[in-house]
This record gives C-alpha cells, sequence and structure tokens, in this order.
C-alpha cells in the first residue's frame, strides 16, 4: 500500500530485521571504494577486486573470476 | 393396481449378490444391487437400524504408525471417501517457506527447498490438533521488505532453522577417504534442523513434544569444506489436496475381502499343489473322515484317509488367481470377493497417529454432510 512507486534497493543501504528472531548478515564498511570479493577460477580463494583494477587472481594468476553468491536472503516456497 | 408381492431372497441368493466375482480373465458382479427397485418385489431402501445392526469394525492390527482394520457392511461409496479424505483432507504441518541467508552448497535452492518441504514433522498433539490453527494469507497486507506479511503469530506459524557449515576435521587419519570423517558436517540430515519455539509454542511443544522430524536420518545435502547452508523455515498447517507433503497418510487404502469357494473335492496331490498356489496359511490339509468318506454323492467315497484341501484364512491371499491357471482343479474352485468388507490399511507418516486419522476423516464426512444438508434445505425453501 506504498504511495510512491516501487524503489529498487540499492547495494548500501542496511535491510531492516529479517524473519522473527533472525539476524541478516552484517553490512561490513570498506575504507576503499567498493571492493568486492570474486573467487578464482583454479584456486577457489577469495580475491578481493577494486572497481577499475586488473582482472587476475593474486595467488596463481587465473584471470577467471566468479562472482561470490549475494548477500541478499533469497525466500521460496517449499513446493 | 398391481400386487405388492414381497419376495425374501435365499441365503444362497444373497450370497451371490454380495460376491464379486474373479475369472481368469475378467471381474463380474462389481456393482453392489441392493437399492429399491432394483429386485421386484424386494424393499432395499436404506434403513438405519437395518444399517447398525449389520454393520460391523474390526481391528487386526493397531500400532502408531500403521493400522489394519475391517470394515463391514457398508458401501463402497462410503469407504472410498474415507480413503480420500484421509489422504487429501486431513490438516497436516509441513515446513512451506523457506527464507536462505546463504546456501553454497552443491544443491540449489530450490531443490533445497523442496526436499524441506517433503520432510514430516512430529509434535505434542494437543499443540498441533488445537493450539495451531490455519495460516491465512491475506491479500493486500502490508508486507515488510521482506515480502512477510504482519500476521504470522505464534498460533499459526512455527520457525525452524538450519545452518550448518563444512569445515575439515584436523584428527582425521592419514589417507582416510570417507567424506564423514574427513569433514565435519559433510552431511547434512533432518536431525540438524533446529526447532525454534516462539511465544505460546514453548508451552506445547517442549522436551519430547518438541517438533521434531518423524526420522532424523533423512538426508538433506552434502558438503566440502568451505561451502554452508544457513536458512529460516516457516511452518504452516496445510492439506494433501493442496500439497502432497501436507498428506498424513504414508498411504491410505483398501481391499475387499478375498473368498474361496471349494465347490468339488480336491485331493491327494491336487490338494498340495492347490495350497501351493495360494499363499502360506491361506490353504490347509486335512485329512478325509470316516463320515465324509461314508457320505453318498460327496465326492469322498474311498478317498478315507487322503489329505483334501480346506480354506483356512482368506484374508491372507493376494488373489494372484495362480488357482486358476491348472486345469486339475481351476472347474473345482470359484474365487471372488466380499463387496462390503473392506480391509483398510492407514500408514501414518508419523505426525498424527493411524487410527486418529480415520476417527479424524469420519469427523471430516460429518462435517461436510452437516453443510450440504443445510444448502439442500436452503435449495428447496
Amino acid at each position: 500500500m506504498s504511495r510512491e512507486s516501487y524503489q529498487v534497493p540499492t547495494g548500501n543501504s542496511p535491510t531492516f530485521g529479517g524473519s522473527a528472531a533472525f539476524p541478516t548478515r552484517e553490512f561490513i564498511p570498506d575504507n576503499s571504494v567498493s571492493t568486492m570479493f570474486y573467487i578464482c577460477g583454479d584456486c577457489a580463494v577469495r580475491v578481493p577486486l577494486e572497481k577499475g583494477a586488473p582482472i587476475r587472481c593474486q595467488k596463481c594468476g587465473a584471470r577467471v573470476l566468479y562472482k561470490e553468491r549475494t548477500k541478499r536472503m533469497v525466500q521460496f516456497e517449499a513446493r | 393396481m398391481s400386487r405388492r408381492r414381497v419376495v425374501i431372497p435365499s441365503e444362497e441368493e444373497l450370497e451371490r449378490r454380495n460376491t464379486v466375482g474373479i475369472q481368469a480373465e475378467y471381474i463380474s458382479n462389481v456393482q453392489a444391487t441392493d437399492f429399491p427397485r432394483h429386485y421386484p418385489g424386494e424393499d432395499n431402501s436404506w434403513n438405519i437400524d437395518k444399517f447398525r445392526d449389520g454393520f460391523r469394525v474390526q481391528f487386526h492390527k493397531n500400532g502408531p504408525l500403521e493400522a489394519s482394520f475391517s470394515l463391514i457392511g457398508i458401501h463402497a461409496a462410503v469407504a472410498n471417501a474415507f480413503r480420500r479424505i484421509m489422504i487429501a483432507d486431513i490438516p497436516t504441518l509441513a515446513i512451506e517457506t523457506v527464507f536462505i541467508e546463504n546456501n553454497t552448497s552443491v544443491i540449489q535452492d530450490e531443490v533445497l527447498s523442496h526436499r524441506l518441504g517433503l520432510i514430516p514433522f512430529k509434535g505434542g498433539r494437543e499443540g498441533l490438533h488445537s493450539f495451531l490453527k490455519w495460516y491465512k494469507k491475506k491479500p493486500n497486507t502490508a508486507t515488510d521488505n521482506l515480502g512477510v506479511s504482519g500476521d504470522h503469530f505464534d498460533y499459526n506459524t512455527v520457525l525452524l532453522r538450519l545452518q550448518v557449515k563444512c569445515t575439515h576435521n584436523e584428527d582425521a587419519a592419514e589417507g582416510e577417504r570417507d567424506p564423514r570423517k574427513l569433514y565435519h558436517h559433510a552431511h547434512v540430515y533432518a536431525r540438524d534442523i533446529e526447532f525454534v519455539p516462539v511465544g505460546r509454542q514453548a508451552r506445547y511443544f517442549s522436551g519430547a513434544d518438541a517438533i521434531v522430524p518423524v526420522n532424523p536420518d533423512i538426508l538433506i545435502a552434502k558438503m566440502r569444506p568451505e561451502q554452508e547452508i544457513d536458512l529460516s523455515m516457516h511452518m504452516y498447517k496445510g492439506v494433501g489436496s493442496d500439497h502432497a507433503k501436507f498428506s498424513p497418510v504414508a498411504t491410505a487404502s483398501y481391499r475387499l475381502l478375498p473368498t474361496i469357494k471349494i465347490v468339488e473335492p480336491i485331493l491327494g496331490a491336487d490338494a498340495e499343489k492347490f495350497a501351493k498356489c495360494f499363499p502360506k496359511g491361506v490353504i490347509r490339509l486335512r485329512k478325509v473322515t470316516r463320515q465324509e468318506a461314508a457320505k453318498q454323492g460327496s465326492g469322498y467315497e474311498g478317498h478315507e484317509g487322503e489329505l483334501k484341501a480346506v480354506v483356512e484364512d482368506p484374508m491372507k491371499d493376494t488373489v494372484s488367481r495362480e488357482c486358476l491357471r491348472h486345469d486339475e482343479f481351476n472347474k473345482k474352485v470359484k474365487l471372488g470377493r466380499k463387496i462390503d468388507h473392506f480391509i483398510f490399511s492407514v500408514e501414518s507418516t508419523g505426525q498424527w497417529e493411524s487410527d486418529a486419522i480415520f476417527l479424524e476423516s469420519v469427523a471430516h464426512l460429518k462435517a461436510k454432510c452437516k453443510a450440504f444438508e443445510k444448502q439442500v434445505i436452503n435449495m428447496v425453501r
């Protein structure tokens, strides 16, 4: 019943308390500009990467990096 | 004006009408014919006293998870109604919504949610049947950011949690290959689901009455180190007609009591072969006595002391019709089923007791009939 149209939640706004007594995962503030973690395709290590940085794994030098699973809660019907 | 001749059928005729015929290639006389105007001169109108005198219930087995009983003297439509209500209309509690915070295992979110929904749970009887009510999803209710509406209360929703992380096991032996020993929580079982009581639920579901899976050893997922499953679940009451996970019975079924009539004597080696055509305990071999051998026209003359086949317990028969395949005795035996003797088998999944499920189905049918009666009266007004 909102008067404004639906607005896509941006990545920076924290979500409110989740279902019943269960807290969502903490929003960890970072000093650097949007540093995200990616998963190396060869050695499966979490690689921190800033925006504009060259895409390489620090440990093994592989150039295929996968994105991590979203931190957002997903809801499913058990059907 | 026609003469009203009252006809009373013989015992044989009544038995013939009451038996479904089983021949080698087909089944005969499947419908019950004891309704008015089918037989001229007979009054077969339904009568509560006649029903009460003729109706019987016999229990064969009554465990918490499996019950077997006979309903004798009832019409197939009513027996079938009970069976259908037991499968589809008895309310049960099951997982309906899964909120996944993190799932890095190989099992996809939707597959994992589907598996969780199918796990049967048990809990305190009073809490489950009288305290917990239905959850009605009201349309246009205000929802919070997560799409969860604000009408979940302790009396209509149960909260469960599953948080498992797979890690390396430092103490594993060298060269160990079994993943259950190499890693902690490599296998996620139903017993890893935690029940989180909310509000008054702690009063009804504590200790032995807690809401736990009926089978704690159900394997939900397999994981390897660094993988984790972190989710919470809401359970609601539902019925089997909505989704099979809400059905309280593994299945509920019935069969008609088989009848085996030996019309001509089966003796000696034939009798032994005949007994082998049926499951153990159906046919018993008895010695022909002198009185039977002395009777004229019985077919036992000169066979005193031989073994003859006698029907002992037809309920154990699975009606494979094997005896109709052998020419030595397929003309000497008549197979059939009693048309009004229903042997029910109710297998509960654990939330309800088997006999309670049947009683609940009777109550449900009664409630439906009462509601229907009101509408019929409305219609006629």
